[in-house]
């Protein structure tokens, strides 16, 4: 958790692009919402995986919104039921169902279609939610924290240690692995 | 491109899947036993044990090797246990989240056998109604005894301070004192008799005062109005008492009725609180076979009450999710072209061990889901060691909940051997031998119950030890009947049904014991009844005082009400009018006389 947060703040003070954290957080919060073997869970992964995006921000995320999820799993649940029996949307669902994938995806799940819908709609303010913050961050409060001694004290912590070995691996000043 | 793509990237994502898929099949048998493990422990409240768990991937079949739940109730038993049962599952619907069991078979399948070591108890049943039934039959077998041997005593009966009699009387007392001080505080305020007299002399004196101009008459019209005002305040002080007379009168007479029922309702009483009342109709069938057939009802009740969440909560368990904090969802289903329930087992069979016999067990469309494939789950029995046992039923669950069942059942040449029927103080009775042919049908529409059963026992010897006259009546009967035939009769609801048996024995015994018992019994019933007369007796005559005292008040209030109707009605204003009109018409004539008769004395004087 340490080195995970570590890699956090790496990420946030080093040179990674603004828009690779907050698409990591975007993503790992569709991630989070939903159980985590699920079929657009893997797919989602995938693209993660593929795509160069900051790996820290996207874990860490998805355990901070898996958190988040288990509180919300009533509101998800609604989301999901209220869509799957919308008599408006019977006929389209009965379409989709005769798709194995639809099926195989468990979006005829209520808590599934819930979170999904959820994390696909709220995703998108996320990132720019999170672009924004990380850029105040890197502007206002580093450089105002920077100047305090007890950041210089802690400069000489362990964490800072930690820090400071994950800030010379070149690879994350790339926002790779 | 390469700013964006990270093609080690798709290594890593082919790893991951890998451990994922890798770490399910080697880890998917002992995840499993877990899981089993976990949701039966959860279920029965005891421990379960399995042995392995196996799982072949083409087609998918689970198997179970030696499970064993411990019975909560009994930690050295278990409640039932199996050496294998295997399920070969749909893998494709698995997926798509429903249980598809295409064959499922359980082979010795087992109940309350030992335990190698006693097993861990996680849940103890809070309630335990079978202290209910056992008083019941309790109550069964000491009724010949006590009928026989030690009829209540009849004193103490009627000095029970509990009996209606009694406190129906008490409540008459109790009434007529609050009602009689409300009277009496009433009647000191009603004008008396002297009162009345008074406004009579007053009203008389008006009428005989003389009255020589309107000014008199005036004067009467205003005191007239002045002893009316005061009589129509004594006047609402009658109706006052006489609604409240009225009202006491109908309390009064309700309770009396209530007094004079007493005697028959705690008749009544005594007759279901000693069970006399099951005398009269002679089910001698019911105290011997009784106990038995409410230990199998038990087991009914046992197995509905398992089963009755489970039918309450089919309808895709919409409203579970809500009360959970953390909620689960659920599937919804869509139309297809072959619609599937979300569980299905197409076909089971078990083989079941018990002590005296083998049992197999067929069953087909097992689901919650009836509506789906239109179909109804069956489920046949059969054993054919130690004569022939079969049993068979249908049942279906509508989309509404509705539950639906019937079915029947038959034993034919089953040898039956030393099973006991009876064991109370004073007679104890089983059954040494006897050939066993039985058949019943039921059915069971949601909770109730409905079910007829015939048993005959042929070739029967009995054995049995009494000690009072009446079963020692009963153990001969008993002993020289070669057949004896017996229905079982179940109807109500499942959770409370009414048992009705019936029996050859009753009739060979109903003389033989009315001519024991009856003399007995009516000598009791008759000094019972004369004693709870005689207190309804004293009752009554307090309750004709009483009444006698009502109607008197009520004589007086008509007399006083009539009295002053008759002051109010008086026309003593108008008679003094009339009066005053006479007197001037008199004088009038007088004049007009007096004028002529001068006149007249002019003309001729």
């Amino acid at each position: 958790m340490l080195t995970l947060l570590a890699k956090l703040f790496h990420a946030l003070n080093s040179d990674s692009s603004v828009r690779q954290i907050a698409l990591a957080i975007a993503l790992g919060f569709i991630v989070g919402l939903s159980p985590l073997l699920t079929l657009h869970n893997i797919v989602i992964l995938f693209f993660v995986l593929l795509i160069r995006i900051h790996l820290g921000s996207f874990i860490l995320a998805v355990g901070v919104f898996s958190g988040i999820s288990y509180l919300l799993s009533p509101l998800i649940v609604q989301v999901g039921e209220s869509i799957l029996t919308s008599p408006a949307l019977a006929e389209t669902f009965t379409m989709l169902y005769q798709v194995d994938l639809f099926k195989l995806a468990h979006w005829h799940h209520t808590y599934i279609l819930g979170a999904w819908v959820l994390g696909v709609v709220l995703c998108i303010p996320i990132y720019f939610i999170s672009k924004v913050l990380i850029e105040k961050y890197r502007t206002h409060v580093m450089a105002f924290f920077e100047k305090f001694r007890i950041v210089q004290a802690l400069k000489a912590s362990k964490f800072y240690r930690l820090y400071t070995s994950f800030a010379g691996e070149s690879a994350f000043s790339k926002g790779a692995l | 491109m390469k700013r964006f793509i990270r093609w080690q990237g798709l290594v890593a994502f082919v790893v991951l899947l890998g451990i994922v898929v890798g770490g399910l099949y080697f880890f998917a048998e002992s995840l499993t036993k877990k899981a089993i493990i976990k949701s039966a422990e959860a279920t029965f409240g005891a421990e379960v044990n399995i042995s392995e768990v196996q799982l072949s991937y083409s087609p998918l079949k689970l198997t179970v090797v030696d499970l064993q739940v411990t019975d909560s109730d009994k930690p050295e038993q278990n409640l039932f246990s199996f050496e294998q049962a295997a399920a070969s599952v749909d893998v494709w619907q698995y997926l798509f989240g429903k249980v598809i069991i295409d064959e499922l078979e359980v082979s010795q399948l087992a109940f309350s056998t030992v335990r190698a070591k006693p097993g861990e108890v996680y849940l103890t049943n809070a309630t335990d109604d079978s202290a209910a039934e056992d008083s019941l039959a309790d109550q069964a077998k000491e009724m010949l005894p006590e009928v026989d041997m030690k009829l209540p005593d009849v004193k103490t009966l009627l000095n029970d301070d509990n009996l209606i009699t009694v406190k129906a009387g008490n409540a008459l007392q109790q009434s007529y004192k609050v009602e009689q001080e409300k009277l009496a505080a009433l009647k000191a305020e009603l004008p008396n008799k002297a009162k009345i007299k008074s406004y009579q002399n007053k009203v008389k004196a008006l009428g005989k005062m003389k009255v020589s101009s309107l000014a008199d008459i005036e004067k009467i019209k205003t005191e007239f109005e002045a002893i009316k005002a005061e009589f129509k305040a004594d006047q609402a002080l009658v109706k006052k008492a006489k609604k409240q007379v009225s009202a006491s009168k109908t309390l009064l007479a309700n309770q009396l009725s209530a007094v004079k029922d007493g005697p028959a309702k705690d008749w009544q009483q005594i007759e279901k609180t000693y069970q006399l009342e099951s005398i009269d109709t002679e089910d001698f069938a019911h105290i011997l076979f009784g106990e038995q057939a409410r230990e199998y009802v038990t087991k009914a009740k046992w197995a509905y009450e398992k089963v009755a969440p489970f039918i309450s909560s089919s309808e895709d368990g919409k409203n579970t999710a809500a009360s959970n904090v953390h909620a689960k969802g659920r599937f919804v289903y869509f139309k297809e072209e072959t619609p599937l329930p979300s569980i299905l087992i197409k076909k089971a069979t078990f083989s079941v061990a018990m002590p005296t016999s083998q049992f197999a067990i067929e069953a087909s469309e097992l689901t919650h889901q009836h509506w789906i494939r239109g179909k109804n789950s069956m489920l046949a029995i059969h054993s054919a060691s130690n004569g022939e046992f079969n049993f068979k039923t249908q049942f279906n669950l509508a989309k509404s909940g509705d539950f639906n069942s019937d079915g029947n059942w038959s034993i034919s040449n089953r040898t039956l051997s030393d099973t006991k029927l009876t064991d109370s103080k004073a007679l104890t009775l089983s059954l040494t031998k006897a050939q066993l042919d039985a058949n019943g049908d039921f059915s069971l529409i949601n909770d109730e119950v409905s079910a007829t059963n015939q048993l005959v026992l042929n070739k029967a010897s009995y054995q049995g030890e009494a000690k009072s006259k009446l079963t020692k009546l009963l153990v001969d009967t008993v002993k020289s009947l070669d057949s004896l035939a017996i229905d079982v009769g179940v109807n109500g609801l499942i959770t409370k049904p009414e048992l009705s048996i019936g029996s050859s024995l009753n009739d060979a015994l109903t003389g033989a014991f009315k001519e024991q018992v009856a003399g007995k019994l009516n000598e009791f019933k008759g000094k019972v009844n004369k004693g709870l007369n005689d207190k309804l007796a004293n009752t009554l005559k307090l309750g004709d005082s009483q009444t006698a005292e009502l109607l008197d008040l009520e004589a007086l209030l008509t007399d006083t009400d009539k009295a002053l109707i008759d002051l109010k009605n008086s026309d003593i204003v108008k008679q003094q009018q009339k009066k005053l009109e006479d007197k001037v018409k008199n004088k009038a004539k007088d004049k007009v006389e007096d004028k002529l008769k001068d006149k007249l004395g002019d003309l001729f004087g």
